[in-house]
């Protein structure tokens, strides 16, 4: 009687099926990380994608620019913020959704001449973004303000009022707000996610209070998350830091052939300001020397700005 | 007999089992060749994706630059005017650059002078300025694709009259790609 062991299966069987479970558990295994390495893929080249289709609002004058951005699949952009180095920086991370589940990614996609202001991740599949100057007296960047859900302004200002209906941006809403809209209100009232102290300067949440000192840095406050907000708000006052340097270098340049422009002063104490700019609630302390510097410069004889 | 019935059975299984061996060696081959094909087309299209956003990118960067407060004229010359180049503000930003040489994302930005053409072919440096025509924002040299667009040179000019704005016409390049 010929022996053929426990299982009484040929030992060619026996070879084939290990190696073969080994080559499919293999094959499995690479496919699967090759499907997560081009998910992280895909959020990262979206988070650049991203940074490149915000560059073209942030040319030209235009006191507002608008535009929408439209996501084939259910996305979450994160914004962060960062005031390492000279500019500081700003990252997006996105996360998209596939099979009911949201990607999970490190990659970070940074740019240090942009300024996002978001909640602390937004959400949808359609995306709002406009764009506003900030002067400070001079130009210092594009704010850009990124949204997905509704806003109803409640009282607004007649400016605000006017802006914002100019801006025909679909989420924002002056009257007839639909259910679940996040209220923005300039008179108080017991409804509102929002309070805005226009003539103080200050945006009021849950979460706590910042201060403005131009609408610019209004829409950035509410439409931001507080941290991010006072964050991003340092990075402008690093750009400021470095721009009042520039101004002051030209204005020595163009004096050396005899155009005085009188604006050293100012520019030396608005870089001591930015130079220890801490938060938002020091902007109040700068309006003066912002406004003197605006009021100098609209009559010197050599404009640097 | 019996023991070479035997033997002759053992050597027919060992040589399929060898024929097996063979064959999924061969296939396990098969399969990772086919997976470093797939690799190599998926690396060199994540490659060209990386180029064409860089691509996409400086285009729309260029305006974004001459538009940008290091180099907008604002409104020094009279009224804000679009793609208008502060040349007194580049000259001193250049003095400075390397504050800003990760800031725009461009391995170099050069505006050239293209009309009047006198001294259009002189590299501008502190000392030669404003009888030149090349300012190079950054020192190095650099290779690899660039974008342009048109752009108004402005800067301050004495005359016997006073100061008066002189503007010229100039083009903004911002280069991509390895440097020398």
């Amino acid at each position: 009687m010929k022996k053929r062991g426990f299982l009484q299966i040929p030992f060619a069987w026996l070879f084939a099926i290990i190696v073969g479970a080994v080559i499919l558990f293999l094959a499995v295994y690479i496919s699967m990380k090759l499907i997560g390495t081009e998910q992280t893929t895909q959020d990262a080249k979206a988070g650049k994608e991203i940074g490149v289709l915000l560059n073209p609002l942030e040319t030209g004058f235009e006191t507002g620019k608008t535009t929408t951005l439209n996501m084939p699949v259910e996305t979450r952009i994160y914004s962060r913020c960062s005031n390492q180095g000279i500019f500081g920086e700003q990252t997006i991370r996105v996360s998209q959704k596939n099979f009911n589940k949201w990607s999970e990614t490190d990659i970070d996609v940074s740019f240090p001449n942009k300024y996002l202001f978001s909640e602390n991740f937004v959400e949808g599949k359609k995306f709002f973004i406009f764009s506003k100057p900030f002067n400070f007296p001079f130009k210092v960047a594009d704010l850009i303000y990124i949204t997905s859900k509704n806003y109803c302004f409640i009282s607004a200002p007649e400016e605000v009022a006017e802006e914002v209906a100019d801006l025909k941006q679909e989420n924002l809403f002056l009257e007839n707000c639909p259910e679940k809209s996040t209220n923005v209100c300039f008179l108080g009232g017991a409804e509102c996610e929002i309070n805005i102290d226009y003539n103080a300067g200050y945006v009021s949440k849950k979460t706590g209070k910042v201060y403005f000192n131009n609408d610019a840095l209004m829409y950035a406050g509410i439409f931001s998350e507080d941290n991010l907000y006072e964050c991003e708000a340092k990075r402008l006052m690093q750009r400021v830091a470095q721009l009042t340097l520039l101004y002051n270098n030209k204005a020595e340049l163009v004096s050396k052939s005899g155009c005085n422009s009188n604006l050293g002063g100012e520019l030396s104490q608005l870089n001591n300001f930015a130079g220890t700019f801490s938060g938002t609630i020091n902007l109040n302390a700068m309006n003066s020397v912002v406004k003197k510097l605006e009021e100098k410069n609209d009559v010197a004889e050599c404009r640097l700005w | 007999m019996l023991q070479n019935a035997g033997y002759g059975k053992m050597k027919k299984a060992q040589l399929k089992i060898q024929q097996m061996a063979f064959m999924l060696i061969v296939v396990t081959l098969f399969f990772v060749l086919v997976m470093m094909f797939v690799l190599v087309v998926k690396f060199s299209g994540l490659k060209n994706t990386a180029m064409g956003l860089e691509e996409k990118n400086a285009m729309l960067l260029v305006s974004k630059i001459a538009n940008s407060p290091e180099f907008s004229c604002g409104e020094s010359f009279g009224r804000n005017k679009i793609n208008c180049v502060d040349w007194d503000k580049l000259m001193v930003l250049k003095e400075s650059i390397g504050k800003y040489e990760e800031f725009w994302g461009v391995s170099n930005i050069e505006i050239k002078k293209i009309y009047p053409t006198e001294n259009s072919e002189i590299i501008c440096d502190k000392y030669n300025y404003p009888e030149c025509g090349i300012t190079r924002i950054m020192p190095k040299d650099v290779q690899g694709f660039d974008v342009s667009n048109f752009v108004t040179l402005c800067r301050k000019t004495m005359s016997s009259d006073g100061f008066y704005d002189k503007c010229e016409v100039a083009r903004i390049m911002a280069s991509y790609g390895g440097e020398k």
